[in-house]
């Protein structure tokens, strides 16, 4: 019990810090909210749906980026797009702001600024992904040692 | 029941009475128990947001249906296929959400439209409110938001 009791511990921490750090805001909070008997995974499923977009369209927007033949903006723009609105409805704030900054530079038709802004999505991205993937691995050590996982508020 | 722990953080009575108040406030605002069955359909391109905004509504008993882009969206309400809600995002794949908007509300479609965007600019969301969406929503779409709409739509 002492075991899962420091798991559970190190859990509440851990969330805390993600708050903290503006990794995830209130919206993460919330989604939490809706995980019920029924459906007890579903943030970890959506983060790994969110991932695999995240990625592909960082992807997407590298390539575009090093187009000889000129850069064609209005791609950047949509990807931007997609990525700022999913990053919001899953809570991924700092993914969200650098969406923000990217687009600025992406209306200005910047390409040096772009590469920078591109560079920062992408470690905003990695940061969030391990943090998360830390986060429910010790949902899955408390599980696995017979706990609950606590509610942080 | 999930045990809660505090955070460890120190916080006055007087926060925590303030928090407490905010936090009952809110649970009242987004508590809501439907006495008909809705249903909604929900089109976005990214599937992240299709599927927790789905997510969102059917927390509250709604059922719905997801499409990622507006011809199927638009072909879906042509098929005769009636809905008490729409959530319809901006930027869609094949047939923007705009166009789907004008397309859907041409049709003698009145229910509740729900434009839901990353877009966040005045100029989008005229020109969202100008197609025919009721409501302009910036992302996420949250309880805050939907549940005064699912209460009208209730008729409570």
């Amino acid at each position: 019990m002492d075991f899962v009791n420091q798991l559970q511990r190190k859990f509440i921490d851990y969330s805390s810090s993600l708050h903290r750090e503006g990794i995830v805001d209130d919206q993460f909070t919330q989604l939490r909210k809706l995980e019920d008997e029924n459906s007890p995974h579903f943030v970890m499923e959506v983060a790994s749906l969110f991932f695999e977009d995240c990625e592909k369209l960082i992807n997407n927007m590298a390539i575009a980026l090093e187009q000889k033949q000129g850069v064609d903006f209005k791609q950047i723009d949509e990807c931007i797009h997609q990525l700022k609105g999913s990053s919001s409805s899953i809570g991924a704030l700092r993914v969200k702001n650098a969406c923000i900054a990217f687009r600025s530079f992406s209306d200005g038709q910047n390409r040096e600024g772009c590469l920078r802004c591109l560079q920062q999505l992408s470690h905003e991205y990695s940061l969030l992904k391990n943090k998360l993937q830390t986060l429910f691995r010790l949902e899955k050590q408390i599980v696995a040692a017979g706990g609950s996982i606590p509610r942080v508020h | 029941m999930a045990p809660t722990l505090p955070s460890g953080d120190q916080a006055s009575d007087q926060d925590n009475w303030d928090n407490g108040r905010l936090a009952r406030k809110r649970q009242l605002l987004t508590e809501i128990v439907l006495r008909n069955r809705l249903t909604a359909l929900v089109v976005d391109g990214d599937t992240t947001c299709r599927v927790l905004e789905q997510l969102l509504l059917r927390s509250y008993e709604v059922q719905t249906q997801g499409v990622d882009n507006g011809r199927d969206a638009v072909a879906l309400i042509a098929s005769g296929v009636k809905f008490n809600l729409i959530i319809i995002d901006m930027i869609l794949p094949v047939l923007n959400g705009l166009e789907a908007t004008r397309q859907i509300r041409d049709m003698g479609v009145h229910c509740k439209m729900l434009g839901v965007t990353a877009c966040s600019g005045e100029s989008e969301r005229q020109a969202f409110l100008a197609a025919g969406v009721d409501v302009f929503i910036e992302k996420p779409l949250d309880p805050e938001h939907l549940v005064p709409i699912l209460r009208e739509l209730d008729g409570q």
